[in-house]
Parts: structure tokens; sequence; C-alpha cells
């Protein structure tokens, strides 16, 4: 029996929602057998460019005194949250991502670009049609 | 006789309000957990997420309630909870059951029932009505605005890169007060700081809802749309919705209420607040900001001679060191007409205006021969 404090994935179809759980390490997560929710996590960001994340704290602590281990992303999240020291992880994820960022800036930049652009035609496809043009 | 009965229950209230300390108007924690700071309840730090001493509870002085004017600017909230303040407020501000008990259109109103008693059981039923009326009546808190908080509790710029959005992370303990939450905020720079009260106030509204409250600012209070309620004479219901809406130290808050204050002084519509909770505070607004001149009038147009006195002897005690507290102090036999008439020679900013009222009041007296304290 491996307790472990993990993610079970909720939500649905391009919008994942993560509870943080007290469960089995190898079991399904939505197999309904999560001892004890303890948080959740919401990946996706609100309106102010924030991701939420909920942690009981006092019940986190009960179940690391029970034996139970965080998961590495479980652990890197805490790690952020300042319960835990920062795990190595995301400091190497850091370092790629700015490596990502440096080699190639100049395909990021056309690729957003072009986002834009096509965006921004596709808002131009579904504008209504002004009253002079229809009475035209 | 319900008439008669009224006003006999109206006498045995004042004296109540006057005399008791039963009711001594207290700050209860659990309405209005702003007011942990005045309380003097330290507390416990935040669990997990200390970083040295101190944090942005300000813990209460010893010092006397309204000495230092320098103090005095910055936080209302001592002058504010002095005992002498507050048996003065409660006074003006009355208890008209009729008002308190006033039919609201609302949710979960209920129908007024119809019932045959007994006088005794009347008496019973009044008495414990007016009881029940003295906690609607609780004053919402006048304080000073809360300082912006402003802790660093890591700065880890090798995270740089890793998110291109904020994680905010909260606490969800059970049993845990809201204003001692943690709520704490990692930046996509790598910085992991405490969440602004904004921030904490948005939050805090996602986890533990409050009824009443919306997220972020409701339109109502967007400054166009307030004035368009004030001039249409909301004023109370504007006041009960900041008071669920907002914290009371939020400056939101202060700048709303500060805002239908200003709106009815320039209007005279004073008593359109009376018996409400929200009388109290405006009354202490003025008086703190030493705009009490309007006021003094309307009273002392009302003919009210105890509200006049009641007025001025809450100045002196919010700025003792005025010229007029101290010539009122060196008169111990002084009338009150004599405490107003000081007052308006001395302090008062509109002295013309307050000398009139003084005087349209004397007439009246002479007119019906009385010079008694009349109510």
């Amino acid at each position: 029996m491996a307790l472990a404090i993990r993610f079970a994935l909720f939500g649905c179809t391009n919008r994942p929602f993560f509870h943080i759980v007290v469960m089995e390490k190898r079991r399904a997560q939505r197999s309904g057998k999560i001892k004890e929710m303890i948080g959740s996590y919401d990946p996706m960001p609100n309106q102010d460019n924030q991701k939420l994340v909920a942690v009981d704290f006092q019940k986190l602590q009960k179940w690391l005194g029970f034996g139970a281990v965080p998961t590495k992303h479980v652990a890197e999240l805490l790690g952020l949250g300042g319960f835990y020291p920062i795990h190595p992880m995301s400091y190497i994820k850091a370092k790629r991502k700015r490596k990502l960022m440096e080699k190639q800036p100049a395909d990021m930049q056309a690729k957003e670009e072009a986002q834009e652009t096509e965006a921004i035609q596709v808002n131009e496809d579904t504008q209504p049609v002004s009253t002079e043009d229809a009475s035209q | 006789m319900a008439a008669s009965m009224k006003c006999a229950w109206a006498r045995c209230l004042s004296t109540i309000l006057l005399n008791s300390t039963k009711h001594r108007c207290q700050i209860s924690q659990p309405l209005y957990a702003s007011c942990s700071n005045i309380t003097g309840d330290s507390g416990n730090d935040e669990i997990i997420f200390r970083k040295g001493e101190g944090g942005t509870d300000q813990t209460r002085q010893e010092a006397g309630p309204a000495d230092d004017t320098k103090k005095h600017r910055r936080d209302p909230g001592k002058a504010f909870t002095d005992v002498r303040v507050q048996k003065i407020l409660l006074r003006l501000t009355g208890l008209d059951l009729d008002k308190v008990y006033e039919y609201r259109a609302a949710k979960g109103a209920g129908v007024a029932k119809v019932a045959l008693m007994s006088d005794q059981q009347l008496k019973k039923v009044y008495e414990s009505a007016s009881y029940k009326a003295l906690r609607k009546l609780q004053m919402p808190p006048v304080l000073g605005a809360r300082e912006p908080i402003d802790e660093v509790l890591s700065e880890d710029p090798e995270l740089e890169g890793l998110n291109t959005s904020k994680l905010v992370f909260i606490d969800i303990s059970q049993r845990v007060p809201l204003k001692k939450r943690t709520i704490v905020v990692r930046e996509p720079n790598g910085t992991l700081r405490k969440a602004s009260w904004e921030e904490r106030d948005v939050t805090l509204q996602k986890y533990f809802p409050q009824s009443g409250r919306k997220i972020g600012l409701p339109r109502m209070f967007q400054q166009d749309n307030l004035e368009c309620m004030l001039d249409d004479g909301k004023h109370e219901y504007i006041l009960n919705r900041a008071c669920s809406q907002f914290e009371i130290d939020d400056p939101e808050y202060i700048r709303v209420t500060q805002r239908t204050y200003e709106h009815i002084d320039g209007n005279g519509k004073f008593e359109d607040l009376r018996s409400t909770r929200h009388f109290g505070p405006m009354i202490f607004y003025f008086t703190y900001y030493k705009k009490i001149d309007k006021l003094l009038v309307a009273f002392l147009e009302e003919e009210s001679l105890e509200d006049s006195l009641d007025l001025v002897k809450l100045y002196h005690i919010v700025h003792p060191s005025c010229k007029s507290a101290e010539k009122v102090a060196s008169m111990p036999d002084a009338t009150p007409l004599e405490i107003i008439r000081a007052f308006a020679e001395m302090d008062a900013t509109q002295k013309s205006l307050v000398q009139q009222a003084i005087q349209t009041y004397e007439k009246e007296c002479d007119s019906t021969g009385s010079t008694q304290l009349r109510r």
C-alpha cells in the first residue's frame, strides 16, 4: 500500500481540473477510492491571469504524518507555494523554457503573429453587416 | 392604547440605553472580522508562511482615546470605540420600532402575525422586540483605511520562465478566521509574496463566499452610478450594501460611505438615517472631520436641545484640545444653551449659520414659554 498525495484529474475535454487527494498511488483516479480530498489545482489561468491552488494544510500535515508521500508534481506545486523547498525539476523546467525562448524567438514570434492574424480574420468574417451596407 | 404603550416603552428603553452596561455597544468579532485590530486580538501568526515578526495587524495601544490628533487622523477607530462616544451615538440614534421593523420586500421576509394578547403579554413582546432591535442597530465601526500588504516571502529569479501566469495559493484549513487565512502568490518572475488586500478579498469570496457579496466591485459603487443612486435618495440602501460588500477598513467602503454622508450633508437629509445602524457612524464622521455645523443646525431646527447638546459633547470628547472644550471645562455649571453657544463662537466653521439657529431656537422657546430641556 503506497499512500500518496496526488492529483486526480477531473474536468472535461479541453478543460482539465485537478483535485489534490490522498489515495493509493497506483489506483485509477476516478475509481472513487479517494481517502480524502485536501485541495484543488486549476491549471487554466483565470481572467486575472491566476492559477488557483487551494490546499488544506492541516489535513496535508496529518496525512504526511500517516506516511503519505506526495507525487512529483504535487511536490513541485507545494514547492512553488512555499510549503516545501522548490523542487529541482522546477528549476530545470524553468531553465529549459528560458533556453527555448532564447533559441527560437523569431519562430515563436512568427507563430504568434500568424495566430493573431487568424483570430482577427475569423472575427471580421463573423462581424454583423452594418445597416448602411444592408440598405444599399 | 397601543400608542401610549409605545411611548411608555420608548421612555423605558431610553433609561435602559443610558444606564445599562448590558447594552453597551460591543464590536462582536463574528460580525465584523476587521475589528480584531481594535479589540487588541493579537491571535496566532499564519501557520506556515511565517516570515519574521510583524505583519499588518495594528496592536491596540494603551493611550487615551482621543488625545493625539496626529494618530487620530490616521485611525478614527480608537476614538470610535470610546465608551462615552458609543453611548452618545446610541442615544442620538434612538429607537423607532416602526422604522426598525419596517417591512422590507426581500427574500425571507415573513408575513406579519396577528395575535390576541393580554397587557402583560404585550409588554413582554415589546421588551423582546426592543432588545432584538438594539442588535439590529449595532453600528458598523468607523476605521481608518487598511495599510497595504507588502511582504515578500522569497525571491527566486531562477524560476523565471516556468509560468506565464501567477500561482495563487490559499489555505483552506478548517476553522481559521477569514482575516487570518494565508494567501500567497508566486509571480512569473519567481517572487513569492503575500497576496494584496484586493487579491485576498476576491480569493476569499471564491472559496468562502459570503452572502450579499460580489466578486469585484459592483457597478453600483462606481462613481457615476453612485451619484445617480444618491440623487434618487437611496442612502440607506447604499450604506447597507456597502456594509455587506466590503470590509469595514476597505478604502472603497470608506470612499462610498463618506461620499454618502457628504451627500446627506449637502441635502440636509439627516433624518433618513435616524434609528438605523448608520446614524451613529455618520454623526461620528462629521464630528471627527469637524463638519457638524449643518447637523447641529438641523437638530436645533427640530428643537431637540438634548440632541444638540449631545453632539457638542461628542465633539468635545473627540477633540478634547479644541477651544470650546477648554472653555466649557472651566464653566462647570453651564446650561446646555451656553455650551452650544460656546461651540458656535469658538469652533464652528459656519459660525453665522449656527448662531442664527441658536437665536431662532431661543425665540421659539420664549414664544412657548418653556426653557426646559425638550425632546
